[in-house]
C-alpha cells in the first residue's frame, strides 16, 4: 500500500481532511526523525517502538574474493513491535 | 535505556507544530496506528513517506525437537513485522552515529589485504574490548549487511573488471576450439551409436533374412509379420499346412501361444510339460518360425504340441534319443 492509500484510510478514520492528515503526517515524520537523532526511542501506541541501535563491528567476508575486512560499527533505525500488534498480525 | 518520546509528548509536538487542536492530533494519531494495523493486515504493505516500509513477512511452517521429550512437532507459520527505515531516514541515522558513537573508535571501512595480518588486527581489537566479541553472532536486520558487502569492496570492484574483462577476451578464442571439438565429438557419437544399432538389430536382420530364404523355399507363406492373422484360427491347421518341419509326430496341438518379450522356450516347456528339458519339442514344431531358437521376435507365434505319455517318459530310451536329436538340430541352429 502506497503512502497515499494509507492517508485516505487514516483520514477516514479519523475524520479529517485528507490534506491536514497529509500535512500531519508529514510533521509526525519529522519529529520522529528529529527525536530519534537526540537518541529517544518513539513509543507508537498500539503499534511498538521505534529506536535507534547501535549494530556492533563485525567481520564480513566479501562474497566474491573471500576477503575478510572489519565492518565498522554503526547505528540503524529498528522498529519494535508491541506484544498485541505482532499476535493480531500473526495469523491474518 | 534512552530516553523516549512517549506518544502524548508527540501528540502535543505535532499540536504545537502544525496549529491543529490537540484533540485533532490525537484523533490522527490514533488513526494512524489502527489503520496500520488494518492496512498490514489487508495489504501486508504499508509505505509511509518519510519514514519507511512496513511489511508483513511470512515465517513458513517448519518442525522442531521438544528438547526434553525428544518428540518432534511443527511450528506453525506466522507472520512477522518487517520495518524497511526510507533510504534518507536510514542515512540521516546511520551518520548520526559520528556525533552518538564516540565509543568505537574505529576508523570506517577498515580493510586488511592479507588476512593474517587482519587476524592479528581482530585479536588485538577483541583483546582491547571484550565486549566486542559478541557483535559477530549477531546479525539482527539483514538488510544493513547487504549494503555493508557493497558498500565495503568499492576498492576491490575497481579492482575487478580488469580482470573480468581478460576472462572474456580468450572466451571467443575458446569457442572456435570447441567448435571443431563438438563436431568431433558428435561425430564419433554418431558412429558408435551406427555400430550399436548395427550390433543390436543384426540379429534379428539375420532372422529375418534367414526366414525370408527359408520361407519361399518350404512354403509359399508370406513374410512372418502377416503369418499370425491366419494361424489363430484352428489350432490344428499349421499341422496341415507345414508337416514336412517337424521330425516327429505329435498327438494334437494344445495351444499356439505368441512370444512374449521376457518368456523362452524352456520356460513354455515347464509351462505345459512341467519340465524344461522338453523345449526342443517346442523348437521341433516351429522350426519354420524359428531360425534360431535364441533370437525369437516377440510376437512370434509358437505351437505347442500335444505330448504323449511316451514322449514325455524320461526313462525312455528312444524318448531320450528324440530329444537328443531336437536339441542337437537347435543347437545347430542357434549357430
Amino acid at each position: 500500500m502506497l503512502t497515499k492509500e494509507f492517508i485516505g484510510l487514516v483520514a477516514e478514520a479519523s475524520k479529517l481532511s485528507k490534506k491536514i492528515v497529509e500535512e500531519l503526517l508529514t510533521t509526525t515524520n519529522a519529529i520522529v526523525r528529529e527525536n530519534l537523532m537526540d537518541g529517544k526511542t518513539i513509543q507508537l501506541q498500539g503499534l511498538g517502538a521505534l529506536e535507534i541501535k547501535e549494530r556492533k563491528e563485525r567481520v564480513i567476508v566479501h562474497p566474491r574474493t573471500g576477503e575478510r575486512s572489519v565492518s565498522p560499527s554503526r547505528n540503524q533505525l529498528v522498529f519494535r513491535p508491541m506484544a498485541n500488534m505482532k499476535d493480531e498480525l500473526k495469523k491474518i | 535505556m534512552a530516553e523516549k518520546l512517549s506518544w502524548t509528548e508527540l501528540r502535543r509536538a505535532l499540536a504545537a507544530r502544525t496549529g491543529v487542536s490537540e484533540k485533532e492530533a490525537g484523533a490522527f494519531l490514533n488513526a494512524f496506528s489502527a489503520q496500520l494495523t488494518e492496512a498490514l493486515k489487508s495489504d501486508k504493505q504499508v509505505k509511509v513517506n518519510g519514514l519507511g516500509t512496513f511489511k508483513l513477512q511470512a515465517v513458513a511452517p517448519r518442525k522442531s525437537v521438544n528438547v526434553s521429550t525428544g518428540e518432534e512437532f511443527t511450528i506453525e507459520g506466522y507472520n512477522k513485522i518487517v520495518f524497511a527505515p526510507e533510504a534518507g531516514v536510514k542515512e540521516l541515522v546511520e551518520s548520526g552515529k559520528q556525533k552518538e558513537v564516540k565509543k568505537s573508535e574505529i576508523d570506517p571501512l577498515k580493510k586488511l589485504g592479507a588476512q593474517a595480518e587482519e587476524i592479528v588486527d581482530i585479536l588485538g581489537d577483541l583483546g582491547q574490548s571484550p565486549k566486542e566479541e559478541k557483535p559477530k553472532p549477531e546479525p539482527i536486520n539483514e538488510e544493513p549487511e547487504r549494503q555493508l558487502v557493497v558498500e565495503d569492496p568499492q576498492p576491490e570492484i575497481v579492482e575487478e573488471p580488469d580482470i573480468q574483462p581478460v576472462v572474456e577476451e580468450p572466451k571467443p578464442e575458446k569457442k572456435k576450439n570447441h567448435f571443431f571439438r563438438d563436431v568431433l565429438i558428435c561425430f564419433i557419437i554418431l558412429l558408435l551409436l551406427l555400430f550399436g544399432a548395427y550390433f543390436f538389430f543384426r540379429a534379428q536382420l539375420s532372422n529375418w533374412i534367414d526366414q525370408l530364404v527359408q520361407q519361399p523355399a518350404s512354403e509359399p507363406q508370406t513374410v512372418q509379420v502377416v503369418e499370425p492373422a491366419p494361424d489363430p484360427i484352428v489350432v490344428e491347421e499349421p499341422v496341415a499346412q507345414d508337416p514336412m518341419a517337424q521330425k516327429l509326430h505329435y498327438a494334437g496341438w494344445i495351444t499356439e501361444e505368441p512370444m512374449h518379450q521376457d518368456s523362452r522356450l524352456a520356460w513354455m516347456a515347464k509351462r505345459y510339460y512341467g519340465a524344461k528339458i522338453y523345449w526342443p519339442y517346442l523348437f521341433d514344431t516351429n522350426r519354420d518360425r524359428l531360425a534360431n531358437p535364441n533370437m525369437i521376435l516377440v510376437g512370434t507365434p509358437i505351437r505347442v504340441p500335444e505330448l504323449t505319455a511316451e514322449q514325455k517318459d524320461t526313462t525312455n530310451a528312444q524318448t531320450l534319443a528324440n530329444i537328443e536329436m531336437l536339441l542337437k538340430e537347435a543347437e545347430a541352429a542357434m549357430r
